[in-house]
């Protein structure tokens, strides 16, 4: 397409627009209809077409979800550790997955760009009113902080004492562990801020479902990794236990919005990934958790089921993008 | 007119705007339905009863412009007693002989017009239906027996009252199946633009022509229009929404065979063979404007063959070719089949998807020798010998054709200079942007270097037959390295000059008919007065008819014959209506236009004895053209079915005619009926619906230069028909689902379109459906499909010999057809085995 | 410099997509596929990353004013030129995070493909679902209000194009007055269910795409209530945090003894 000339950035001018618009706001035009009284026919839409436009986002987006929540969390459990004093080895191996996590991360999101080579225009600009812009500097921070705080424990670890690394360790963890929960919520942020209505109306759900899944999976990690230890067993528990109530709480809800989580290829899997997030890990823990296996066998389920409800939640999103009824429903209601 | 005229259609939306009255009379709800402020659903092919039905209404109700009619309408004229009407003899005017199917027109002329002592009879056969028609200088039209009582029983306007007598509401509502009350209300809405305050206009294209009696249906919108006094005023008038760009310019300079510019006769074997005087006086009228004929001819044939032609070889009126037949589309197509056409040049036509039964017109194709394809793309018309449904169908093989096919690359209309006639008769003059690409050239520059060739050739051959061609003036500079003929030198020629010093004509009141002037044609003149002023390239209109914005034929007057627009009197009508009034200060015609009108001549003129031409015509008859100066409601010659328009029902049709049980369809219509080219019977039980092709906006008639271009193509995606939801149901058939539709001729499968825009008509107590069929597809470009062309047949209607697209059976089955062979034996089958091939 | 803004009026239009056409050849966007729809005489469906200019074809089972039309039943065919809102507040420029949304200084919202980099959240973010990614491109594409041809002086393609003058361009102010008194007019005249559609109350705060509608917006499939998701930042982020703080609580917890 013709290229026009590039326009100079006139923010002032949208701010301007912003004030004007919401001054008019009060005057509600008399030809105008009214958004808020309900339509003469209901159920009339444009030959059933869509309004909205679905996410485009390739199957790398919900990865990055699940492996940005588990890296965020990662880190968040690597500095309580530190804190607490408990077993370096536990430590490491939060700290080594926060920072692989986080490594792995900007490639998912390189390679679901349309335009790849671009990917450093994310830096371009920095705006808290876009959660993407917002989540590429978390990310970036992110890095940063777990780079710094894996190298130090790692120097302090072989022997390299020295009061400046120790304080840039505790520098390193607790800013990782702070920007790390946002890593791991913001992404729930992003989507509950679409003009998607199922994302945007469960806007004040998925960071808790976001969060406690990541919680859950950096403490099934370390169970893997064979730190089958009170507090991971705790962690474990206190997740899945959270994540039945999310479970039970969108089973009892009924709302015309959330089709897309009971029904079809997003229901279907989210349900599985409620189960295994949820009850199956718990009853796990609640009835093998004495015995090893029984510890595995719940960490492998509250992973995949952490991973598919990720995947659920953007097929969710498709679906609802293609009802036009449930949009107008929601615009409608006074 | 919002489908296929958009951007005149914009006018129409102004005018609704500011109050007018937008009526829409159309079998299928179009975008002009959408928008027009009553829409009237009617059965394909009823149009003669609806307007019919318009003419009682007005009579009845004595709604006519009385004043304008007594004056300038000939519906005071008497007809003589020996004529016989249709509700006379069932269903044909007295004169008909039914072994040649053919009309002696000699009861429908005027009683008692005086004879005056000339030699050449008058001729008042139907000549051309193009032409003016036939003329002669013995009788003298403006003095022929009148009653401007309009009550002598055989006055024209007695005689009107009479043949309308059956057209009343009712008919209107059971055969054209257009509700009472809907057609009262158009009835009293279009009577309300009438009178000195009031006009109303009539637009109408295909939905009239293509049909087997086009012209008559024109002739009752005629007939209408002036007993409201509706020509020859602002807001008023008969408007021919034409086709291509310059279709009109295309009938002016003509692409036609039995007219030569500016709407003269070509001669005709026999008829006009002897010499040019005969010709001349045979066609030129007495009294009125064509009077002038000889000097139009003569001029004309000077502007062919320069200094060759002189008053001894009579301007060389010999070496005009002469017609010898039927050489329309149509009748050269039927020649074709039967092997009697060796080549064809096809130049901006794609008959292989636009000409009727289209099957039939390319196998015909495969019987040329040769055949000239000239076009922008490879189209179905050159490509027919290998890719058409025909070769998939076994009936042609590629290696048994032995047509040689040349396709030459043409250059578009933005790569050349040239000149658009629009449907305002507006020449518009057009730059070229870009040059052609490789070697596309202008059709100018193909014609020239061609005819330069010919002539080279015919120098160096004796015989007679060369003599016109080397007589012929050909010499147009060149431009440019691609040797452009310059067109403006063409169009000077066509504006006309005096032999002597080559210096241009102001107008075709300077040429002569004793050869000292040349003229192409003598209606464009006026366009190039001076060197260097192409009046079709003016842009600045002035006013709100937009004069000084391109040329309009004839002396650029934008309304012909405006004269009416001014009362008997010659003054306005009225102040909301004036148009060109008489200024009595300084003596003469003047207004808001061009006045289509002798200047000088007063309103209270009366012709001296004896007077001829122009002279001939008192001061208040507008309709200069007509020899006896008034508008026709009564044709008292030129067509060659009929005087007054009479309903036949189409050629198939579902119902029988309600009027005359014994005359179905028009008695004269050639029907061409042959196999291949086939007929369902009225009514057939095999094709119980009535089907009409048209156009979409998103496309171009045969698609050629839609279906290529992504940007249109993507638009109207694939061919589909278009069906109520009642006949849906009754054929199960889903929206978007496959159809097959059938006719006597073919069969093509379609995408359905099921819409309440499409309603079933109560038509004699009998639910009628109609289908509608665009016609935009066939088998190449980036959107393919059957062409709805294989449906119709090859028909001619009598006077211009168009064939019958709108109104014709057809059966509509769920589902594709069957491919390949299997396609004919499945279309035999539905004909009840007769032969498909 | 005063806000660019259209007016469509669907009174006006003839369906005779021009406007798309025009769009589509200025623009030099590749065609949108060829695939009927069987969907009245739309065939475009809706406005996306290859159609800027989008022309809807209503029937309807309603009277278009006085007009007399259906037979046995009310009917009407209604035609709408649709196109990109943009917004004053603009869904679509907030979520980009690259910055290569921007507001012109004719207030249109303009996407710079030199910038985009096809991340996707702008068209999870517009409201109206109307900007797209195109596939084969990679970027997200929608109408640029003709930015080019206004720079030039000219007025948008698709306007020009409009043999009915039912897409108006022109000063915001000036065309919300002139749509506010045709919606009077055509009321006046009998069209009791025209509107003007340019959703104010909402936090969208008004468009520059201002349309006169018959009926309801849903049947044209513009949302009666569209708000732009930033609105729904601060809930999101109150519960983000909240959480977050419960989490570390958990953690520390399982950490402590
Ligand atoms: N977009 C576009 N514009 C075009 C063209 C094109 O192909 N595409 N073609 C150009 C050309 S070559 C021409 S000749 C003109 C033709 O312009 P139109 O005359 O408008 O062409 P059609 O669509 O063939 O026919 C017009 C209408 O006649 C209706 N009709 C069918 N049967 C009957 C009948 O029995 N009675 C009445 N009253 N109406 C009937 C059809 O439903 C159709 O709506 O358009 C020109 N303009
Ligand atoms: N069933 C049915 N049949 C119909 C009609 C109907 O209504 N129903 N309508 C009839 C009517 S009114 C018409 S006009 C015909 C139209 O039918 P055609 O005229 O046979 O079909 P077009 O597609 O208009 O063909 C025009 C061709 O000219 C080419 N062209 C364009 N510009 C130039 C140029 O400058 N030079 C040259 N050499 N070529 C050029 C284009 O590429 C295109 O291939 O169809 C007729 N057939
Ligand atoms: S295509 Fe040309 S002639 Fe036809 S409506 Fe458009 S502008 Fe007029
Ligand atoms: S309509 Fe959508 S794409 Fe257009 S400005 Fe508004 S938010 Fe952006
Ligand atoms: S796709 Fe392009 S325009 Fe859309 S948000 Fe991403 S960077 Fe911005
Ligand atoms: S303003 Fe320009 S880009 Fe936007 S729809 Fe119109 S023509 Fe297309
Ligand atoms: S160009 Fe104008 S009239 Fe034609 S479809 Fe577009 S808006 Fe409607
Ligand atoms: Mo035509």
């Amino acid at each position: 397409m013709k290229t026009a000339a590039k326009p100079k950035m006139t923010e002032e001018r949208l701010e301007e627009i912003r004030k004007a618009a919401s001054e008019t706001t009060k005057e509600v035009l008399a030809a105008q209809y009214s958004p808020r009284k309900p339509p003469a026919q209901s159920e009339q839409s444009y030959y059933g077409l869509a309004v909205l436009k679905a996410p485009a986002w390739t199957w790398e987006v919900p990865l990055y979800f699940f492996l940005g929540g588990i890296a965020g969390l990662s880190a968040c459990v690597a500095f309580v550790a530190q804190f607490f004093r408990s077993d370096p080895a536990l430590i490491r191996v939060s700290l080594w997955g926060a920072l692989l996590g986080a490594a792995m991360c900007p490639v998912l999101l390189i390679a679901d760009l349309g335009r790849p080579t671009r990917f450093l225009n994310m830096l371009r600009v920095f705006k808290l009113r876009s959660a993407m812009s917002l989540g590429a500097w978390i990310l970036a921070v992110f890095s940063g902080c777990a780079f710094l705080a894996v190298v130090c424990f790692e120097l302090l670890s072989r022997g390299f004492t020295n009061p400046l690394w120790t304080s840039l360790l505790w520098l390193g963890e607790s800013s990782a562990a702070a920007v790390g929960m946002l890593l791991a919520s913001y992404t729930a942020v992003l989507i509950g801020a679409t003009a998607i209505p199922v994302w945007s109306e469960n806007r004040k759900l998925l960071p808790v479902h976001f969060l406690t899944s990541g919680l859950g999976c950096s403490a099934a990690i370390l169970e893997l990794a064979g730190f089958l230890i009170p507090a991971t067993q705790v962690l474990g528990f206190a997740a899945s236990g959270i994540e039945t109530l999310i479970e039970t709480f969108l089973e009892v809800r009924k709302r015309p919005v959330d089709a897309p989580l009971h029904h079809g290829k997003s229901g279907t899997t989210l349900r599985i990934a409620g189960l295994l997030e949820g009850p199956a890990a718990l009853l796990l823990r609640v009835f093998w958790g004495s015995v090893p296996a029984g510890r595995y066998a719940a960490a492998v389920c509250f992973l995949i089921g952490a991973l598919l409800s990720r995947y659920a939640w953007i097929w969710a999103g498709r679906a609802s993008a293609r009802d036009p009824h449930v949009l107008f429903h929601l615009q409608r209601r006074t | 007119m919002a489908e296929n005229h958009p951007v005149g259609f914009q006018w129409v939306v102004e005018a609704r705007e500011r109050g007018a009255q937008v009526i829409h009379v159309d079998p299928r709800f179009s975008r002009t339905s959408a928008m027009a402020n009553i829409w009237a659903p009617l059965r394909a092919g009823s149009d003669i009863l609806f307007l019919g039905g318009l003419i009682h209404y007005v009579l009845e109700n004595g709604k006519d412009f009385r004043e304008y009619v007594v004056h300038y309408t000939n519906a005071s004229s008497i007809v003589p007693e020996d004529f016989k009407d249709t509700e006379d003899l069932g269903g044909v005017f007295s004169g008909w002989d039914a072994k040649n199917k053919k009309y002696d027109a000699s009861t429908w002329f005027y009683e008692g017009c005086v004879e005056r002592d000339k030699d050449v009879p008058y001729d008042v056969s139907a000549h051309c239906g193009h032409c003016k028609e036939g003329g002669g200088t013995t009788i003298d039209l403006t003095r022929c027996n009148s009653d401007h009582t309009l009550t002598h029983p055989r006055c024209v306007y007695q005689l009107l009252k009479k043949h309308f007598a059956r057209y009343t509401p009712e008919m209107v509502e059971r055969y054209c199946g257009v509700p009472k009350e809907r057609f009262l209300k158009i009835a009293e809405t279009f009577c309300g633009a009438s009178g000195p305050e009031k006009t109303g206009a009539i637009c109408y294209a295909l939905g009239w022509t293509q049909q087997s009696k086009g012209p008559q249906i024109i002739r009752a919108a005629a007939i209408l229009q002036l007993l409201l006094g509706n020509i020859g005023r602002p807001g008023g008038g008969i408007l021919a929404l034409r086709g291509h760009a310059s279709i009109q310019g295309s009938t002016d300079i003509p692409t036609l065979y039995d007219i030569l510019p500016g709407y003269l006769p070509m001669p005709q074997l026999g008829i006009d063979s002897d010499n040019l005087e005969a010709y001349i006086e045979k066609h030129r009228d007495l009294t009125g404007w064509w009077w002038n004929f000889d000097k139009y001819m003569v001029s004309l044939l000077k502007a062919y063959y320069g200094e060759a032609a002189n008053a001894n070889n009579d301007w060389g009126f010999d070496w005009l070719p002469r017609v010898t037949g039927d050489h329309s589309h149509q009748g050269y197509f039927l020649e074709m089949m039967d092997g009697k056409i060796e080549g064809l040049f096809v130049m901006g036509q794609n008959p292989a998807v636009a000409g009727p039964n289209s099957r039939f017109e390319r196998k015909a194709l495969s019987k040329l020798k040769w055949l000239v394809v000239r076009d922008m793309v490879e189209l179905e018309t050159a490509s027919f010998w290998y890719d058409s449904p025909e070769v998939e169908r076994g009936e042609l093989r590629p290696e048994e054709i032995s047509t040689e096919v040349f396709l030459l690359p043409a250059a578009g209309h933005a790569e050349k200079d040239g000149c658009f006639t629009n449907t305002q008769r507006l020449l518009q003059w057009h730059q070229k942007a870009v040059d052609p690409p490789g070697d596309a050239r202008s059709e100018t520059w193909f014609m020239y270097h061609l005819g330069r060739r010919l002539k080279e050739k015919a120098r160096k051959d004796p015989r007679p037959r060369n003599v016109g061609l080397n007589a012929l003036t050909w010499d147009y500079s060149l431009e440019g390295k691609l040797q452009e003929p310059k067109v403006e030198e063409v169009l000077q020629e066509i504006n006309g000059y005096t032999v002597a010093d080559r210096k241009l004509v102001s107008g075709f009141g300077e040429l002569k008919a004793d050869g000292s002037t040349a003229c192409g044609c003598w209606i464009y003149s006026g366009v190039f007065p001076r060197p260097g002023e192409n009046r079709a390239n003016l842009r600045n209109s002035q006013d709100y008819l937009g004069h000084g914005w391109g040329f309009a034929w004839p002396s650029d007057r934008r309304i012909i014959y405006n004269r009416a627009s001014a009362d008997p009197a010659g003054r306005p009508w009225s102040e909301r209506k004036k148009l060109v009034w008489w200024d009595q200060q300084n003596k003469e015609w003047t207004g808001l236009d061009v006045p289509d009108f002798t200047k000088t001549k007063p309103p209270d003129y009366r012709p001296y004895k004896d007077a001829e031409g122009d002279d001939a015509l008192a001061g208040d008859k507008p309709f200069i053209l007509h020899a006896d100066g008034v508008g026709w409601i009564w044709a008292p010659k030129g067509l060659a079915d009929g005087p007054l328009p009479t309903h036949y029902e189409s050629l198939e049709s579902p119902v029988r005619n309600p009027l005359y049980p014994d005359e179905q369809d028009n008695p004269a219509v050639m029907k061409e009926e042959r196999p291949q080219n086939e007929y369902a019977n009225s009514p057939d039980a095999r094709f119980p619906f009535v089907m009409s092709t048209y156009r979409l906006t998103e496309h171009h008639t045969s698609g050629a230069m839609s279906r290529m271009l992504p940007h249109l193509a993507e638009l109207q995606p694939e061919f589909f028909c278009e069906i109520s939801p009642e006949l849906a149901k009754e054929r199960g058939v889903e929206n978007g689902g496959w159809v097959t539709l059938t006719t006597a001729r073919g069969l093509v499968e379609a995408r359905a379109l099921v819409t309440a825009r499409m309603r079933p008509l109560l038509i004699n107590g009998k639910n009628v459906h109609q289908v509608g069929v665009p016609y935009h597809w066939g088998y190449r470009g980036l959107v393919k499909g059957d062409s709805a062309n294989d449906l119709v047949a090859i028909s001619e209607e009598p006077n211009v010999r168009i064939m019958e697209a709108k109104g014709i059976l057809c059966d509509l089955l769920p589902g594709r057809r069957a491919q390949g062979k299997a396609a004919l034996e499945q279309l035999s089958a539905h004909l009840g085995g007769s032969n498909a091939h | 410099m005063p806000i660019s803004a259209f007016l469509t009026d669907a009174s006006l239009c003839i369906g005779c997509k021009a406007c798309e056409v025009a769009c589509k050849e200025w623009n030099e966007i590749p065609d949108d596929g060829f695939s009927w729809s069987g969907n009245s005489y739309d065939n475009t469906r809706a406005l996306g990353a290859s159609t800027w200019r989008h022309v809807l074809f209503l029937e309807q089972k309603q009277p278009m004013g006085s007009q007399l039309a259906g037979i046995d039943e009310p009917f009407r065919w209604q035609f709408l030129s649709d196109v990109c809102k943009h917004c004053a507040n603009a869904g679509c420029l907030e979520a980009c995070p690259t910055g290569s949304i921007v507001r012109t200084e004719v207030g249109s919202v303009f996407v710079q493909p030199d910038i985009c980099n096809g991340c996707g959240y702008c068209v999870v973010s517009c409201p109206f679902g109307v900007i797209e990614k195109r596939p084969d491109d990679g970027r997200a594409f929608k109408c640029t209000f003709c930015y080019d041809r206004q720079k030039a002086g000219l007025i948008p393609a698709c306007a020009k194009a409009c043999p009915t003058e039912s897409i108006q361009f022109g000063d915001l102010e000036v065309l919300r007055q002139r749509g506010k008194k045709r919606v009077e007019v055509l009321q006046e005249r009998g069209y009791s269910d025209a509107r003007i559609y340019n959703p104010q109350e909402t936090t969208v705060g008004g468009i520059h795409a201002l349309s006169v509608i018959f009926g309801e917006p849903e049947a044209y499939n513009l949302p009666p209530a569209p708000e732009v998701p930033t609105v729904y930042l601060k809930s999101a982020w109150t519960s983000a945090f909240i959480s977050a703080a419960i989490i570390l609580a958990i953690v520390c917890a399982a950490f402590s003894f």
